[in-house]
Parts: structure tokens; C-alpha cells; sequence
């Protein structure tokens, strides 16, 4: 019964964002989560059970590679961006101009209200 | 597919002849719309909680959409597009990152959904947008399947969003930076301190970063049992487990607890019964002690107690966590474990001392004048716009002290409208101090006056402002009156530094100390641990079930006084929880066992033996708890009015039984009706919830013992459609009970400005609802009271509620039996009504304990508004001597509690009669030659008018008891021999007992005097050793029946001859007759043919061993075979005569016989 320094359980898997440190475990990477039926991903994804939903079967994404530089980012609007395919963000501004204009006035809007924010 | 024909425009429904019966808010559509997309094998199933979300999201999705299409982005649409192909152009050189020319929001989007429109559309490749007649056109169900996945795309969004809130939140506090190091140092030492200030998050997050390190069997104390729940609950919510049981916490009654539980929050008080069951505390790897610094009497042992227990568990991990208070003290009791401190989150904190002038200040027995709290309102109101938020907080000493204050501000807020004044101390009700967490409407501020309970348990966000008066009241236990003591003390610099961080938890803030520097120069560092501060009793007797040793040797992190220990110790013995040598008897291992006062488990043991366990129950559970009574309804005349039934003239704990019974009685009948029953009595509910828990936990555990038999009555009885009725019930409960816990918290309310102004129940207007089942009917739950489901799920009404009827009903009999019983239980706390008390006015009724003369009634008690039943009646046959007066009708008073405050205050009485009581349960009873005086304890004097009286009464007494004592043991010794030993308590020799005590204590016709020695006369009191002993009387001496095996011996201090183990006899210096004991009076022996002269004493020893014929005969019978062998055993002794030189077996009457005939032969 007594348990000894080295009875540890095997750590979790833990995704972290390389870019804002978001670190959490996951259960899951691809594209067809388990238990989720009809769902399928259109990214390879790092996925974890929705802890804010009662119902087990709820899936979460929690961040995927970036299609260009294979960097591993959280799907958080500062760290990446989905369009067809995920990109970093660094990788969006290496390339912002071929984004769609609405996606780079979105992004200039953001930029100029965190900027706002942040004094 | 071109997006821009999706986003058709509404109007364009109405020309296309397919979709003219469609229409997105029909029941129908939305139901064809379901079996496409929300089959029951979908990730949405239709009737799920995320498919009402989807219909709600669709509806804004669809109006979002219109909003859009009627703004006409098509015109710049193409302007777009064109520059997209041209800044595509600019870029050629760099890589292609392969993007479709076409915006179209559905990119963003990384799922895709394959539901019943993608099956068919694979199965059969072309099956069109042709519908049958109503059925969705193709366009419906392209528009339906944009909506899902945006509201996918949505929900991951929000969940997403939480998450990184949440992560950031962790990253931001102060001790994020030092989570490596604290999991490197737990791995390292087996001891750790961890020290932050408010804020750093360690609560939060220490225990968390052990969890994500790989360790479990997590166990974190805490002083509290409202703080296991919160941080269970935010903890929970903080480790993505929301909807597991990896984080759990157990407290008194409630556990959430499961096998997959790896963090458990536990109080400091349960931690330390799980040490008693399990000594090696196998059952966690890691023990947190948290909040450490507050030095709690169980937390100091806490830590003794886990201390010892490392030497025997080396892999157990300890941490300490603490405010930076005295942390060395910590690190160097565990042989100076490496210590972590970690700077707190606090915003700057202006402190300004303003010291009341000598004209404002309190003397003793004023009111506290208003005026230096007031300008400090003022000042705010000049220095600070009322645009600019903060709540002010104000600490004072007490609840008087907050009520004259609270007056004055209230005065103050409702001439300026800026303050909404809130009180908060712990005998309010729980419904107002949750007021404190509402917000402030705009230009409006909190101002909560409180006690010390919001230094450290209650935590409000939001106060910018403290003012602290520097006082605290605080309880002390003053060994030498017996007595709690509640004092008013400055605070130390520990607590003054905690109230003025309570002003900068959410921005910069400003303290107003009103008092000067140099006085919190000369403050104490830290507050006295409580361990030096209360009675030591419980802790003790906890130590000795726990085979701590010697609690004098025990290495305490800061000894509490010798004294002290010594003191309880005595108590103990008192008790009758330790034997002479200071070890557990079996009562009192029993007693270690129950989470309450000695003496009210003394009450739960005692009343165990007798058909008096259901109200014995109830009134222990109701003394242990605070008082539901609330002092703010006392002066409301309709809530005295409403109580008035519940009060019974014997005594409080009568009135709260009376009161616990007719709530059960409410609940059945009304179920959550009573909450209105309770306000209109000024109860609070709370408490009468608590007494029944904690009933239920008394019930289990003397069943447990074997002291009570656990019925077999088999609740879940009846037709298997009412069992099918219950369960179902019973799930529905359980779902309440969920949903409740799911919406818990952040619902908080906006206070209205009129909010102080209000008096403190809203009682009396408010109709009770008598028509049952109502609330069933309209309320259908939304509303229901989650205590009351709690209730429910963890009781059995019915069952309570006989219980109710059965202690309702109780005969004068049975009540005056359980007077006894509780009296016994309190015993020693007694007090006697003053001599003059008939002649004083009802206010100033005065009563004496052994160490504390000159007591009063607290004004909460029965007899505070009725003190005329404690009067001796003026009929009885009156004066002997100007000092004395003879009655049979003397009273004294058990109680609970003696506090001082003001005054010495005694709470929770009950009135007994004197004679009786005392000869029945006190520790030592002595008597002159004839017994017609009779000291008890040393401190209360009997004098008997009529000596034949007198000698009867006490041999009824001493018979009485031997049986009683002999029935208590043999009940215990069931308990301690697993129930099957012993023969137990037959029903018969406990009818017979009770029904023995019944008449004693209702039909002793004897009057006597009652009075307290004066301090010269217990000091002359006793004749003392004598060094010449009669022979004859060593003789007599030897033949005691009372308890066969113990010899009457000379007392060795008091003289005369120590009969039982209270009794001695002819001890008293009583100059009165000094041959009486030696004097022989003719008497009749009512069992037996006796008829001869005998000495008081051995016509006490005849009655003791001499039953009724019929009796005797009974005890014969076949059935008690072995008993009456034993009894036989217990009469008859084996008698050596020197003048017939012959051993012979005989009862003690015998032997008087045999003697007196050589006695007279010789003569």
C-alpha cells in the first residue's frame, strides 16, 4: 500500500504552443477524434476531451502544425490561423499578402487594439 | 460552389415556388433539418443541450448573414478580388502558399461534418436537390450545414477561449515562476515550507503542480471547511476536471470523493481522524498543510502528529504552506526543511494612522462612539469621485461594536446615498453574509463591517478601503473558573499587515489605522496560537485513543503550558474518561471517537443505555451546533410570538428539541416549505440542516459501538411501484443536485441602495403556505432549495420524522429521565440559583458554579425570561433558622457554556433537582455520622431535616447507581467486545433501572437545605485521618456490598470511611453528634423479616444487598439464569468468623446477624 518516491504516474502527454507557452495535455492527434462520430478534422490536430462540457464525448482542438514551417501552435487567434490550411503566425505575415483582404484587415484591426490595450 | 449563392436574400424565399412552405421557425422544418443533421449517432444529437445552442446560434447566424447581404458587400466584393489578384501578382517571386482565390469564411473553418445529406450524397452520387413536396430543398440544407459548422467552428472558439484565459491566468500569478523548484524540492526533501502572501496562488496551484508532476494520493488540509469546498471547486475547474473526480475534497458530511480521486481538500480536524483509523496514513503520498501560520489547535497537532509519523514514512512528501508570518518557526520544528518563499500579488497599500482622540474613546461599559469611523466615510467621500469604484471594509472587535457602528453609518449612507452599509460576522444569517459578494450599483460603495472573519476566511474582491480598529475579541479558556472567556485584545502586527492587505488584493488601495504607530510598534509579532489559548480537553483525550504518550512529553511545535494539560487531564478523569492512571477507560475511548465535547458525547453514550436515544440524539446534535435561534428576530414580537410554542420550561436543550421536532414535522409535510417556517421564527435553517447531519453521524457511530442496534426495518419496503417511485425520485434529486452545483457562483447580484436601510428579517408578513405539494406543482424544482435536496438525499423522512413523534410525545417520566441524562453528561458543569434570587428583580437573577461565583443567565435562555421556575416554592414549610431554608423542591442548573463577555454568561441549561441529581451523578458525596449533611464536590451543602429520611435517600442513591454504573459498563463492554461478548443489557434490568431513577427523582419527598460553603468552611471541612480506627467498625468495614472487591477503606484525607468511589461516610467535621455513627436504632427492614438496631451505615450496607422477595424470585427464572448466578455471587461473600474460626458463605446481613450473636452471646 505505501507508496514510494518512485511510484509516479507516467506523465501525461502535454502539448505545448511554441509560440505563447500554452501547455496542457492531449489525448489525441489526427484527424478523426475518437468518439466523435460524424467529425472529421481537416488538419492534423492535437485534441483533448472539452473540459467544459459535461458530455465526455465533446472534443476540443487545442493547436495542429503550421502547414509551412511545421511549427506546433495553439489554435489562439495571437499564436496561428486557420485559412484551408494552419499557418503561424509569423508564418501569416511572412506571407500576409497572399491572405484575402479581409483577413488582413482583421489582423491589422487586432494588431492596432492590442496595441490599445497594452499601455 | 460559388459562396455568394448561398447567402441568398430572404426576400428571394418567397419567389422560389420550392422553398414557399419553408420556413426556419416552423417546428416541422427544424425537425426534418434534425434527422439530417442531428440523428442520435451525430455529435449533436437532437434534444441535447448543444442542440437547443445550435437553433439559438442559427437564428443569429441567419440574421448576421441578412445584415450582411442588405450592407451590400457584392460592390466591393469584386474590388477585392481584384486586388487580391493583383497583390498575388507582386508576390510571385516568394512561394505560393497555395491559398484559393475566392474569400470565403467556410476556409477558416478546420472541420468537417459528415451527417445524413454527405452519406446520401456519396451513397448515391446524384441524387439532386429534388425534395419530396414539404422536405428541405437543397438550398435549406446547404445553409443548415453552413450554420453547423460555423457553430462548431463557434464552440471550439469559446471552449478555446476559456482555456487559454484560464492558462494565462496560472502563468500570471506569482508562483508560476517557482513550479519547477517546488516540484524539484518536494522530490528532494521530505519536508518543504512554501511561503507566499495573498495572491501568489499557492492554495491553487501547489497542489496542482504535484498533480502534474506524477504524484498523487494528494492530500491538502485546510483550516476550513468552506475553503475544501472552493478550492476543491476551483482547483477542479483549473485542472480541466470539471466533470471528474480527480480532484475531490471531504469534510464533516460531505465527500466527493471517489476511487479516482488523486487531490483530496480535507479539513485539518478530518486529516487527524484518518490518523486514528490509519496510523501510517497509507492512504497519501503527499500531505499539504496549508494556511499553517494561522496555528489552529489542529493544525499545531497536525503537524506533531505527521511530524513523528515521518520517522516511520520517509517517502511521505510534506508541505507546509504559510503567509510569510514565522516561517523559521516551521522550517526549523522539521530539522529546517528548505524553504520557498514567494512574493505576494498585492497593489501598493497607503497606510495612515489615525489615532482615536482620548474624548472618542470607549470606556468599558459605553458604547463605542461612531465618530472616527464616520469621518473616515466622509474623507472618502471628499478625497474620492464615486465614479472611481471601491468598497470600504471595516474590522472591528465584535457584533455590539458592529451594530453601533453599523447604526451611525446607516444614518450616514441614507442622508448621502453613496454607501450601502452590510454587516458580517458568523451568527448572522447565511443569506446576509453572502450579501458582501453583491456588487455596488454605479456611484455607490460597499461599506462591510465585520470582525476578524474577514482577515482571513471570507475574502471580498473589490475593497480599495480598510479601516482597522485594531481589536479583536478572542476566546480564552480560563483553567481556574472552568469558564470561556471572551476578551477584546489589540491585534497583533501579523493581523494588522493581513487586514491592510485586504485593501490592495484588486488595485492600489488605502488603510486607515485608528490607532497610532507606536501602538502597532508595540503589538505582538503574531497572534497567540490557539493551542495557548482554549481548553485542551478534546485535544487530550484525542492524544490518548490516538497512544501518543504522555501528552506533557509530546513535542508540540510550541508547547502549550503544563498546567494547562494537567488541567484537562483532571477534567478527564472527571469524566470519567480516564482511569487513575491516566489512561482511556472504555467510555472515554468511546468518547475520543465522536467528534464533539466530552460531555455531550458522555450525553450520546448515556442515553444509549435507556429507550432515549432519539431525543438523546437530537439534543446532543443540537448542543454541538451553533444556536439556530437568531438574536436579530429576538426583538421582533411576531417571531417571539411564533417561537413561543417551541419553549419548554425544563430547560433550552428542551426548547431545541422542541424546535428540531416540529421542523422535522414541517418538512415532512411541507418539504421546502419550511424555509418559510424558519424565517418566520427567525431561525436559520442552516443550523437545523447541521443538527441533522450531524445526528445522522452520532446514530452511525454508536451503531458502530453496538450501543444502538441498527434496525433492520427495511426502508425501501412497500410495492415495488413505490420503491420505482423512490428511485426515481431519488435520480431526479441527484440531477437537481448537479444542476445546482453546475450554475453555482458568479451569479452575483446588484445590491439596492435601500439594502442596509432594511431590518434584519423580513419575517412576519409573508403567509406560510399551508396547501401541501404546492411548491411541487408550479416550482417543479427550478426553484427548490438545495439544501432541502441535500436533505432529501441523505435522510429518510419518514423515519426521522417518527423519530420526531416518538421524542414528541415523551411521558413527565421519560423527560425527567432525560433530564437526568443530560445532567449526567454535563456534569460537573453545574450551578446553584442564588439564596436571594426570589427576592431580586427577573434581570439580576445570579447563580454560582464551584470556580466562578456570581454568574448570570444568558438573555437567549429560557430561564433568562423566566426565572421563577428555579424558585424554591414559598409554601414549603419555611424558615428553620433565618439562613436556612427547607425545601424538597431546590433546583440547580446544568449547563453547556460558560463565557465570559461582559459578564459571566451561562447558555444552554437545564434544571434539575437538586438532592437527587447530585447524589445520582457527582464524583464525591460525604456525609457526618447520620447523614443529614452532605457535602458534594466540596462545595455544596445538603442539610437533611429528618435523618431516617436521610439515611434512605442516600441508600436509594447508592443503590441506584451500583446498578446504573453496572448496566453502563456491560452496555460498553458490548460496544469495545464487538457486540457479541457479554451477555449486554437485558431489557428488564434497564426497564427496571430507569423506572427506579424515574421514582427517585419524581417522589423523594424529603426536604433539605442547599447552600455553598463559604471558602472557611471547606477548608475545616473534613475530620481528617484518625489514628485510632474502632475495630468493630474496620470490621464492618470490610463488608462492603455496594462493590464487592473494593474495600471501604479509611479515607486517607478526608477521614472517615470511603464507602464507593463517592461516597465517604462520617468524613465531615461535624461537631454536632460524635456518636452517632456508633448509635443503633431499631429498624425494619421493608424486603426482609429484619428487625434489629443498626448504625446508619450498615442499615445502608442491609439495603444495598437486600431485594424484594419477588425480585430475588425473578431473577431465578430460567431465562437470566446467568445473571442471577452472578447477582447471587454478588450478595453472598465468603465471611471468615474469628470466633467460630469457620469460613462461611453469607450475605451481608447474614454476617451482621452472625456477628451480633456473638456480640450479645458474649455478653
Amino acid at each position: 500500500m505505501e507508496q514510494t518516491t518512485q511510484d509516479y504516474e507516467p506523465p501525461q502527454k502535454i502539448f505545448t504552443c511554441n509560440l505563447c507557452g500554452l501547455a496542457t495535455p492531449f489525448t489525441y492527434y489526427g484527424q478523426k477524434p475518437p468518439n466523435t462520430r460524424a467529425i472529421v478534422l481537416l488538419e492534423e490536430c492535437f485534441v483533448t476531451r472539452d473540459p467544459f462540457n459535461p458530455d465526455k464525448e465533446k472534443f476540443l482542438v487545442l493547436g495542429s502544425n503550421c502547414s509551412l514551417c511545421s511549427n506546433t501552435v495553439c489554435v489562439g487567434a495571437d499564436c496561428s490561423l486557420f485559412y484551408t490550411k494552419r499557418f503561424c503566425m509569423p508564418c501569416v505575415n511572412k506571407h500576409l499578402d497572399q491572405f484575402p483582404h479581409q483577413i488582413q484587415t482583421e489582423l491589422a484591426k487586432k494588431k492596432q487594439s492590442s496595441k490599445a490595450a497594452v499601455p | 460552389m460559388d459562396p455568394d449563392s448561398r447567402s441568398r436574400d430572404p426576400d428571394s424565399r418567397s419567389r422560389d415556388p420550392d422553398s414557399r412552405s419553408w420556413d426556419w421557425d416552423r417546428p416541422q422544418c427544424r425537425a426534418q433539418m434534425d434527422e439530417i443533421f442531428f440523428r442520435q449517432h451525430d455529435y449533436i444529437p437532437a434534444g441535447s443541450p448543444e442542440h437547443a445552442d445550435f437553433w439559438a446560434f442559427f437564428e443569429r447566424f441567419q440574421r448576421f448573414k441578412m445584415k450582411k447581404d442588405v450592407s451590400g458587400c457584392g460592390g466591393s466584393r469584386k474590388e477585392e478580388r481584384d486586388e487580391g489578384k493583383e497583390s498575388r501578382k507582386s508576390s510571385a517571386a516568394k512561394v505560393d502558399i497555395g491559398l484559393p482565390q475566392e474569400y470565403d469564411a467556410r476556409y477558416r473553418i478546420n472541420v468537417s461534418v459528415c451527417t445524413r445529406d454527405v452519406e446520401e450524397r456519396l451513397g448515391r452520387s446524384e441524387q439532386g436537390g429534388r425534395r419530396s413536396s414539404a422536405g428541405p430543398g437543397s438550398q435549406e440544407v446547404t445553409d443548415c450545414r453552413l450554420a453547423l459548422l460555423h457553430f462548431l467552428d463557434f464552440s471550439q472558439r469559446q471552449s478555446f477561449g476559456k482555456l487559454a484565459k484560464l492558462r494565462r491566468e496560472q502563468k500570471n500569478l506569482p508562483i508560476f515562476q517557482y513550479r519547477d523548484r517546488i516540484v524539484d524540492l518536494v522530490r528532494r526533501h521530505p519536508v518543504v515550507v512554501v511561503a507566499g502572501d495573498t495572491g501568489c496562488g499557492k492554495s491553487t496551484q501547489v497542489p496542482q503542480y504535484l498533480l502534474d508532476a506524477g504524484f498523487s494520493h494528494i492530500a491538502c488540509t485546510q483550516p476550513r471547511r468552506i475553503a475544501c469546498i472552493s478550492l476543491a471547486k476551483r482547483v477542479t475547474f483549473e485542472s480541466l476536471n470539471q466533470y471528474g473526480s480527480k480532484v475531490g475534497y471531504q469534510i464533516r458530511f460531505e465527500t466527493t470523493r471517489t476511487a479516482a480521486t488523486k487531490l483530496l481538500f480535507v479539513t485539518e480536524g478530518l486529516l487527524l481522524r484518518q490518523i486514528q483509523q490509519d496510523g501510517a496514513l497509507a492512504q497519501y503520498q503527499v500531505v499539504i498543510v496549508d494556511e499553517v501560520h494561522e496555528r489552529h489547535l489542529h493544525c499545531d497537532f497536525l503537524l506533531g502528529v505527521l511530524r513523528s509519523l515521518l520517522l516511520s514514512r520517509p517517502a511521505l512528501r510534506l508541505i507546509l504552506m504559510s503567509a510569510t508570518i514565522n516561517i523559521k518557526l516551521f522550517s526549523s520544528y522539521f530539522n529546517n526543511a528548505p524553504v520557498l518563499q514567494v512574493p505576494g500579488r498585492l497593489f501598493p497599500i497607503q497606510v495612515i494612522y489615525q489615532p482615536i482622540p482620548p474624548e472618542e474613546q470607549v470606556s468599558r461599559s459605553e458604547k463605542m462612539d461612531p465618530r472616527p469611523y464616520l469621518r473616515v466615510l466622509q474623507g472618502i467621500d471628499q478625497r474620492y469621485p464615486p465614479e472611481e469604484r471601491g468598497d470600504l471594509l471595516i474590522f472591528l472587535s465584535g457584533v455590539a461594536e458592529i451594530s453601533t457602528i453599523q447604526e451611525a453609518c446607516q444614518v450616514y449612507a441614507t442622508h448621502t446615498r453613496r454607501w450601502i452599509v452590510l454587516p458580517l460576522h458568523s451568527t448572522l444569517s447565511l443569506a446576509q453574509q453572502d450579501k458582501v459578494f453583491d456588487i455596488a450599483p454605479p456611484s455607490v460603495r460597499k461599506c462591510i463591517i465585520s470582525t476578524n472573519i474577514a482577515e482571513t476566511s471570507v475574502t471580498i474582491d473589490g475593497v480599495r478601503f480598510v479601516v482597522d480598529s485594531g481589536k479583536v475579541k478572542e476566546m480564552s479558556f480560563d483553567p481556574k473558573a472552568k469558564m470561556q472567556r471572551l476578551q477584546e485584545f489589540w491585534i497583533s502586527r501579523a493581523s494588522s499587515e493581513q487586514r491592510k492587505g485586504r485593501a490592495g488584493r484588486t488595485g492600489p488601495g488605502v488603510c486607515y489605522r485608528l490607532y497610532a504607530e507606536s501602538d502597532y510598534d508595540a503589538f505582538a509579532p503574531y497572534p497567540v496560537p490557539e493551542i495557548h489559548r482554549v481548553a485542551l480537553d478534546s485535544l487530550i483525550l484525542q492524544m490518548k485513543s490516538m497512544s501518543l504518550g504522555d501528552p506533557l512529553s509530546f513535542a508540540f511545535i510550541d508547547p502549550p503550558p503544563a498546567d494547562r494539560i494537567q488541567t484537562a487531564v483532571t477534567y478527564l478523569k472527571e469524566q470519567g474518561a480516564l482511569d487513575r492512571h491516566s489512561e482511556l477507560t472504555s467510555i472515554g475511548s468511546l468518547l475520543a471517537q465522536l467528534p464533539v465535547d466530552v460531555v455531550i458525547g458522555k450525553m450520546l453514550v448515556l442515553g444509549s443505555l435507556f429507550n432515549l436515544v432519539e431525543p438523546v440524539l437530537t439534543v446532543a446534535a443540537a448542543l454541538s451546533v451553533q444556536s439556530p435561534f437568531l438574536r436579530s428576530a429576538q426583538h421582533n414580537p411576531d417571531c417571539t410570538t411564533a417561537r413561543q410554542p417551541l419553549h419548554s420550561s425544563q430547560g433550552d436543550p428542551f426548547t431545541l428539541l422542541n424546535t428540531f421536532n416540529a421542523w422535522v414535522e414541517v418538512k415532512g409535510e411541507r418539504g421546502g416549505g419550511s424555509r418559510k417556517w424558519c424565517r418566520r421564527r427567525g431561525l436559520e435553517e442552516q443550523r437545523l440542516y447541521e443538527m441533522v447531519n450531524l445526528r445522522k453521524q452520532f446514530k452511525d457511530l454508536l451503531k458502530s459501538h453496538s450501543l444502538l442496534e441498527s434496525e433492520f426495518s427495511a426502508p425501501s419496503g412497500g410495492h415495488r411501484s413505490q420503491r420505482r417511485e423512490r428511485l426515481t425520485e431519488r435520480r431526479k434529486l441527484h440531477q437537481l443536485k448537479r444542476d445546482h452545483e453546475q450554475q453555482e457562483g458568479s451569479r452575483r447580484k446588484v445590491l439596492r441602495l435601500e439594502e442596509g436601510q432594511e431590518g434584519e428579517s423580513s419575517s412576519g408578513s409573508d403567509g406560510e403556505e399551508t396547501g401541501r405539494g404546492k411548491k411541487d406543482k408550479d416550482g417543479s424544482g427550478q426553484n427548490m432549495d438545495i439544501q432541502e435536496v441535500k436533505f432529501k438525499l441523505r435522510h429518510n423522512v419518514s423515519e426521522l420524522q417518527e423519530a420526531a413523534s416518538s421524542s414528541q410525545d415523551l411521558s413527565s417520566r421519560q423527560h425527567s429521565l432525560l433530564k437526568l441524562l443530560l445532567c449526567r453528561g454535563l456534569y460537573p458543569q453545574l450551578a446553584l440559583p442564588d439564596e436571594h434570587n426570589s427576592t431580586r428583580k427577573d434581570t439580576e437573577q445570579v447563580f454560582h458554579t464551584k470556580n466562578k461565583h456570581g454568574v448570570v443567565i444568558h438573555p437567549t435562555s429560557v430561564f433568562a425570561s423566566d426565572p421563577e421556575v428555579l424558585h424554591v416554592p414559598e409554601d414549603e414549610t419555611g424558615h428553620t433558622a433565618p439562613d436556612r431554608r427547607d425545601s424538597s423542591r431546590h433546583q440547580l442548573l446544568a449547563f453547556v457554556t460558560l463565557l465570559e463577555t461582559n459578564k459571566p454568561y451561562l447558555s444552554n441549561c437545564v434544571r434539575v433537582p437538586a438532592l437527587q441529581a447530585l447524589l445520582l451523578v457527582a464524583n464525591s458525596v460525604d456525609s457526618n455520622s447520620d447523614c443529614t449533611r452532605l457535602v458534594v464536590d466540596g462545595w455544596l451543602e445538603l442539610e437533611l431535616r429528618d435523618a431516617e429520611g436521610a439515611l434512605k435517600v442516600l441508600s436509594t442513591a447508592l443503590t441506584l447507581r451500583t446498578d446504573w454504573e453496572r448496566l453502563l459498563l456491560a452496555q460498553l463492554g458490548k460496544g469495545t467486545t464487538g457486540g457479541l461478548g457479554g451477555p449486554g443489557v437485558s431489557r428488564r434490568d434497564m426497564e427496571k433501572l430507569s423506572e427506579g431513577l424515574v421514582r427517585f427523582l419524581l417522589y423523594t419527598e424529603v426536604s433539605y437545605s442547599l447552600r455553598r460553603l463559604t471558602a472557611f468552611q471547606t477548608q475545616n471541612l473534613y475530620i481528617g485521618p484518625q489514628p485510632e480506627q474502632d475495630p468493630s467498625q474496620t470490621q464492618t468495614a470490610n463488608l462492603n456490598p455496594l462493590f464487592p472487591g473494593v474495600e471501604a477503606k479509611p479515607d486517607p484525607v478526608k477521614g472517615g470511611l470511603r464507602v464507593t468511589g463517592f461516597f465517604t461516610y462520617n468524613c465531615l467535621a461535624d461537631s454536632r453528634d460524635l456518636y452517632s455513627e456508633c448509635l443503633r436504632t431499631f429498624w425494619t427492614c421493608p424486603n426482609c423479616d429484619l428487625y434489629m438496631p443498626l448504625t446508619p451505615l450498615e442499615r445502608m450496607q442491609h439495603e444495598a444487598s437486600c431485594r424484594p422477595a419477588a425480585e430475588l424470585q425473578q431473577e431465578g427464572e430460567p431465562e437470566n439464569g446467568k445473571a442471577s448466578s452472578s447477582s447471587a455471587s454478588s450478595l453472598t461473600r465468603v465471611y471468615h468468623c474469628d470466633v467460630c474460626d469457620e469460613d462461611l458463605s453469607l450475605t451481608s446481613t447474614e454476617i451482621l446477624k452472625h456477628k451480633r450473636q456473638h456480640m450479645y452471646s458474649a455478653k
